[in-house]
């Protein structure tokens, strides 16, 4: 009896031995990897052909019983031997179709977070010239767009009803105060506040009443000023010189001209060499940007008058500074060779959306 | 000013030709030349000729077929001009390849009717001598030998002229006699001023009479008898030309050259047209006028000194002579006037009628107050010259003394303002060449008298200023600047350049707007009044300051859409001026505008909406303070007259209202022709502290787990979400970490008019970790509160199994 079933037993084995690998591959053929596990589950699972065959177990005697056991564990591992190998190999293709399967269209644009914006060319040099200025030193000092005559002229040495005015026409408003006409007047602000020493940079928007290629009747202007102890033209040579260089590339050589600015004293105009017909070699070979001299203007400067220190009463004897200022539109014009000044306030995408 | 070399080079004897040398050396002295031209250019190949015989053209009317001889050889010309003189009169031949350069022509041979001309006979024109071009030039008959060159007979025809861009403070270099001065220093050259006789003559009997003499300190006066007024010699005429001033009598070319030369105005009346023999200079009385040289007649003010006769003024003091008492053909007797006229009067009469002259434009700088007698030496000397005429008498009346300034001079001074020390040598040769008076020679400091052409110096700094310019700066060596600690921008600045990164961070293009705009277009914004108006603007579409910044950002919008740029991401940030004390406030402000459509990926465009840009302006709130505003839509009481009635809501951030947001209105959107619907949001910068960040303080994260359940109602589609949001916060209390809502729906099954809002909450508790039936329990009030408050029907609540 025993020996009977253990036949049978073994019969089943055998049969379920040569059938298994088959089966397999078969499901994973047809199915892919779901079907390979059902099919597993139907030989390996709870109710599966293995486990239904181990029950039949309980009638053998115990020697007997031993050896089936461990004939069905053989051909347990084996089973789940081929089943694990066959998922690898089902993976492993599955990985290789996907690596293999047609390339993304990279070509097809990219899904920006957010669209470009873009800085206007004037506040960009703005950042950078004050950038320049901080490293040296320089603090930032707001003032007023709207001013009072005496903080805008005349405590800058404007005398009244003289031709200096010229030089900067003047809008005025109906209470008698007027739009700056330069960041001059955080200068006498600055001095009428704090003691020296102090070394401020003040940029904001001027008017002027000038409309053509070059003028605008606003502007922005970025003025600088030291008061101190000692200062000396030198010294104010050496920092815009030093500018010069950070802002335009090493070696830019700056060149001084004697000029006149009501509130400064000697007054200059500063030129720097020409950036746009710099030769390998280092000359400069004149072009129109520099209308051929090799030279182009970019700020005015001089050492502050005494008469602006008594103003604010700030001692002449005891303080001297400088001070330069320039037109930030004009240091943007010539950066990026924009030919009209009226470009920079059309506020055109196309012309935007270019820096 | 324009100045000649030729002029400069007889004042200053020796003084290179080379108009570039002159021309550097006077910009490294703070004079300026602009630029550099040549006067009369293609004379200097032309040559007199004299008229040999004269034939009509054989087939053209008009022409004439002029033989002229030129020394060597004669030649056949055709020549249209009406003036050819008979033979044996002279003329002015181009030859064959003469390129003049006021015609842009170049001589070439020219068939005209059959006859080949190889060469011109030209006018004072076609050598830019002059706008005289109806007839050619001609001389007498024994001018020259034929065939001399044109600039040996008539040297003054060829000139370098320098433009020199003069700063206010140089009144000195308005005339060639003060240019001369400063080249003799600069070039270190002598200099040769003219030296014009004292005038001799007994005093005239024409009263002068000065009422204030602030207002005019010196006055000089001259009468000639007997002139002949006619057209002045071509070296006149040629050098005033050369100069920009029109020749006109001898007479009146005569003060023109004197102003050229000395920089000094003067005036010509004539004497018989000067009533009841005298001269009064005194302020304008109300109710007078006076029609002035160019024809206008101007009402005069209280404020303007005027040079009057015994009837009425004759001339505005420094401005303009009156047409009245003008030297015309006629005229043989004259009264010259040399004056010194206070500079603030001059200018304050010139401004008045907005007169700008050549004598205003100097008295108002300061002319010479002590070359008032040299001047009209000279004047009386030149005219003389060329109108004949006899010194009747003169009259000087001084009402007041200028004192000459004394300024002194501390060598250390110097020193320590420039950096760089001058030898006291090298200090004291410039000043004193520049014409200042050595007074005294201290121990450190040498005391100077100023000289009356430099009325721009009055302290030591002044001085050191001229020494340092005729050095030349580039003699001072840079000294690297001192060591300062570097600083951050700080202010305002800072501020406007954080706004300025997130913007542009958030796909914004910045624009940069004028600050002055159209009232109209304050009103049409409903923004506030201005604060400020503009008394003298420049368009009358700048008008006033603004008080909002979105005028300028639609115009430059509406300037896009009529270039076909329809898709807009635009903004700015600058002041706007507000009601102040004495100055008004001006705010610091960002303003942005979304229009058109968009960007998509690969999908229709679909135009800008409500969410994008309350999605911008709370992003942008959001990056710069890290806290998130809300957005309240507006009464329509309160709402701004510019918005649209269906999407305008207030900025509010932590309980301040801190900006504006909306669709344009579609009323705004026609007035300014925008053409298409704009977004637009402005916040009020001086509220945003974008220091908050820095004082951000951790929070212990969260130990116990989340449990999240969703809600679904439908309500009436005018419930906000919003609303129903906060009542879903409210009745969860503490427990719920967030509420989001999650979807909008509507159509469908649903019914019109109604909308499915559903709504995602996450429960949490600080201190121990929430059981479902805790959660349920109050999920389901808060499912009672909804759809109580609301009159909602429940569509669903769920619970969310965890991962
Ligand atoms: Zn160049």
């Amino acid at each position: 009896m025993s020996t009977e079933v253990e036949a049978q037993i073994d019969q089943s084995l055998a049969t379920l031995r040569a059938a298994f690998s088959p089966r397999f591959e078969a499901a994973a053929g047809a199915g892919g990897e779901p079907a390979l596990r059902e099919e597993n589950a139907k030989i390996l699972g709870k109710k599966g052909e293995l486990t239904a065959i181990l029950k039949q177990m309980g009638t053998v005697p115990g020697d007997a019983r031993k050896r089936i056991g461990e004939k069905v564990n053989l051909l347990k591992q084996e089973v789940e031997a081929r089943f694990e190998a066959l998922i690898k190999t089902l993976a492993a293709s599955k990985r290789d179709a996907e690596l293999n399967a047609l390339p993304f269209d990279l070509t097809l644009p990219g899904r920006a977070p957010t669209p470009r914006g873009h800085r206007h060319p004037v506040s960009s040099v703005r950042e950078e010239v004050l950038d320049i200025f901080a490293s040296l030193g320089f603090a930032v000092h707001d003032g007023p767009e709207i001013e009072l005559k005496e903080n805008n002229f005349t405590r800058l040495g404007f005398p009244p009803d003289h031709p200096a005015t010229d030089m900067q026409d003047t809008f005025w408003t109906t209470s008698g105060t007027l739009l700056r006409t330069h960041t001059s007047n955080v200068q006498v602000r600055a001095m009428m506040s704090q003691k020296p020493p102090m070394a401020f940079v003040a940029p904001g928007a001027v008017y002027r009443r000038d409309d053509d290629v070059t003028h605008s009747p606003m502007f922005h202007q970025i003025e600088g000023f030291v008061v101190d102890e000692k200062v000396t033209f030198a010294e104010l040579k050496g920092t815009l010189a030093e500018f010069a260089e950070r802002l335009y590339g090493p070696g830019t050589p700056i060149r001084m001209r004697p000029s006149y600015f009501p509130f400064v004293e000697p007054g200059a105009e500063v030129d720097i060499g020409c950036v746009f017909c710099i030769q390998p070699s280092g000359t400069r070979r004149g072009c129109s940007v520099c209308k051929r001299t090799g030279w182009i203007e970019i700020l005015g400067c001089g050492m502050i008058h005494p008469v602006v220190f008594e103003h604010c009463g700030i001692d002449p004897e005891r303080y001297t500074g400088f001070a330069f200022g320039m037109g930030v539109e004009r240091v943007a014009m010539l950066r990026y060779g924009i030919p009209d000044i009226r470009l920079l306030f059309e506020n055109d995408p196309r012309f935007l959306s270019q820096f | 000013m324009k100045a000649s070399l030729s002029w400069l080079q007889s004042l200053v004897p020796g003084l290179p030709g080379a108009p570039d040398l002159v021309a550097a050396r006077l910009t490294g002295a703070g004079l300026e030349v602009e630029g550099v031209h040549v006067f009369g250019a293609g004379a200097e190949c032309c040559l007199v000729v004299r008229v040999t015989a004269v034939r009509p053209h054989p087939s053209r009317e008009g022409l004439r077929l002029v033989t002229v001889d030129r020394g060597s050889a004669s030649q056949e010309l055709v020549c249209g001009a009406p003036n050819v003189p008979e033979p044996g009169g002279m003329v002015v031949l181009a030859p064959l390849g003469t390129y003049l350069p006021a015609k842009d022509m170049t001589i070439e041979p020219r068939a005209i009717g059959g006859v080949t001309s190889e060469g011109m006979l030209c006018s004072e024109a076609e050598l830019g001598l002059s706008t005289d071009g109806d007839g050619i030039i001609v001389f007498a008959p024994d001018f020259v030998p034929p065939g001399t060159p044109l600039l040996e007979a008539w040297p003054s025809a060829s000139d370098t002229i320098f433009e020199i861009s003069l700063t206010p403070n140089r009144p000195d270099g308005l005339g060639h006699i003060g240019l001369a001065r400063e080249l003799s220093v600069l070039f270190e050259l002598p200099f040769a001023p003219p030296m014009p006789a004292r005038l001799a003559a007994r005093e005239h009997d024409v009263a002068i009479v000065i009422d204030d003499g602030e207002r005019c300190p010196h006055y000089a006066s001259a009468i000639l008898l007997g002139v002949n007024v006619g057209a002045s010699p071509a070296w006149v005429r040629h050098r005033l030309n050369s100069l920009g001033v029109r020749a006109i009598s001898n007479v009146v070319d005569v003060t023109n050259l004197v102003l050229l030369e000395y920089g000094h105005p003067m005036h010509a009346f004539d004497l018989a047209l000067l009533r009841g023999e005298k001269v009064h200079v005194r302020l304008a009385r109300a109710g007078e006028t006076l029609r002035t040289l160019d024809g206008v007649d101007r009402s005069l003010d209280g404020d303007d000194l005027v040079i009057a006769d015994a009837a009425g003024p004759t001339a505005l003091a420094g401005v303009m002579g009156g047409a009245g008492s003008e030297v015309k053909p006629t005229t043989e007797n004259l009264f010259f006037e040399c004056a010194y006229f206070d500079p603030r009067t001059v200018r304050r009469s010139a401004r008045r009628y907005g007169m700008h002259t050549e004598s205003s434009h100097r008295f108002e700088r300061g002319v010479d107050h002590g070359d008032t007698d040299n001047a009209l030496a000279r004047a009386v000397a030149l005219t003389q010259e060329l109108a004949g005429g006899l010194l009747q008498g003169v009259k000087r009346v001084d009402q007041k003394a200028i004192e000459p300034g004394r300024v002194s001079l501390r060598m250390t001074r110097m020193t320590q303002l420039l950096g760089h020390a001058i030898d006291r040598d090298v200090s004291t040769r410039v000043l004193k060449s520049l014409g200042f008076v050595l007074d005294e020679n201290g121990s450190d400091a040498d005391t100077y008298r100023v000289p009356t052409h430099r009325p721009d110096v009055s302290r030591e700094v002044d001085l050191i200023e001229e020494v340092a310019r005729v050095v030349g700066l580039d003699a001072i060596a840079a000294v690297r600047p001192r060591v300062r600690p570097s600083v951050p921008v700080g202010g305002r600045e800072r501020l406007i350049r954080r706004v300025r990164e997130e913007a542009v961070g958030l796909g914004l293009s910045e624009a940069l707007t004028y600050a002055f705009v159209a009232e109209g277009d304050l009103a049409l914004l409903g923004a506030p009044a201005p604060a400020v108006r503009l008394a003298n603007p420049l368009h009358e579409h700048h008008t006033v300051m603004r008080t909002t910044l979105l005028p300028g950002l639609l115009q430059a919008a509406a300037r896009a859409r009529r270039h076909n740029e329809r898709h807009l991401r635009l903004f700015a940030v600058g002041s706007i001026f507000l009601e102040g004390g004495e100055l008004p406030a001006e705010r610091p402000t960002v303003a942005f505008l979304l229009g058109g459509e968009r960007p998509a990926f690969l999908s229709r465009l679909q135009s800008y909406d409500a969410w994008d840009a309350k999605g911008l302006a709370v992003s942008l709130v959001e990056r710069l303070v890290h806290s998130t505003p809300e957005v309240v839509p507006f009464e329509a009481t309160t709402r701004p007259q510019h918005l649209h009635p269906r999407a305008a809501g207030r900025l509010v951030l932590a309980g301040k209202e801190i900006g504006q947001l909306g669709l344009l209105h579609p009323d705004v959107v026609d007035a300014i022709d925008l053409d298409g619907e704009a977004w637009v949001a402005e916040i009020d910068l001086s509220l945003i502290d974008i220091d908050v960040p820095k004082r951000t303080r951790f929070m212990p994260i969260a130990k116990f787990p989340i449990s999240s359940r969703d809600l679904a109602v439908v309500v009436s589609e005018n419930i906000l979400a919003g609303d129903v949001a906060r009542v879903i916060g409210a009745v969860a209390g503490d427990l719920a970490e967030r509420v989001d809502i999650f979807d909008r729906f509507q159509g469908g099954t649903l019914p019109t008019g109604q909308v499915s809002l559903a709504f995602h909450v996450v429960y949490r508790a600080k201190d121990r970790t929430l059981t479902d039936a805790e959660i349920d329990a109050k999920h389901a009030a808060v499912v009672t509160a909804v759809t109580s408050r609301f009159g909602g029907t429940l569509r669903a609540w769920y619970r969310q199994e965890p991962e």
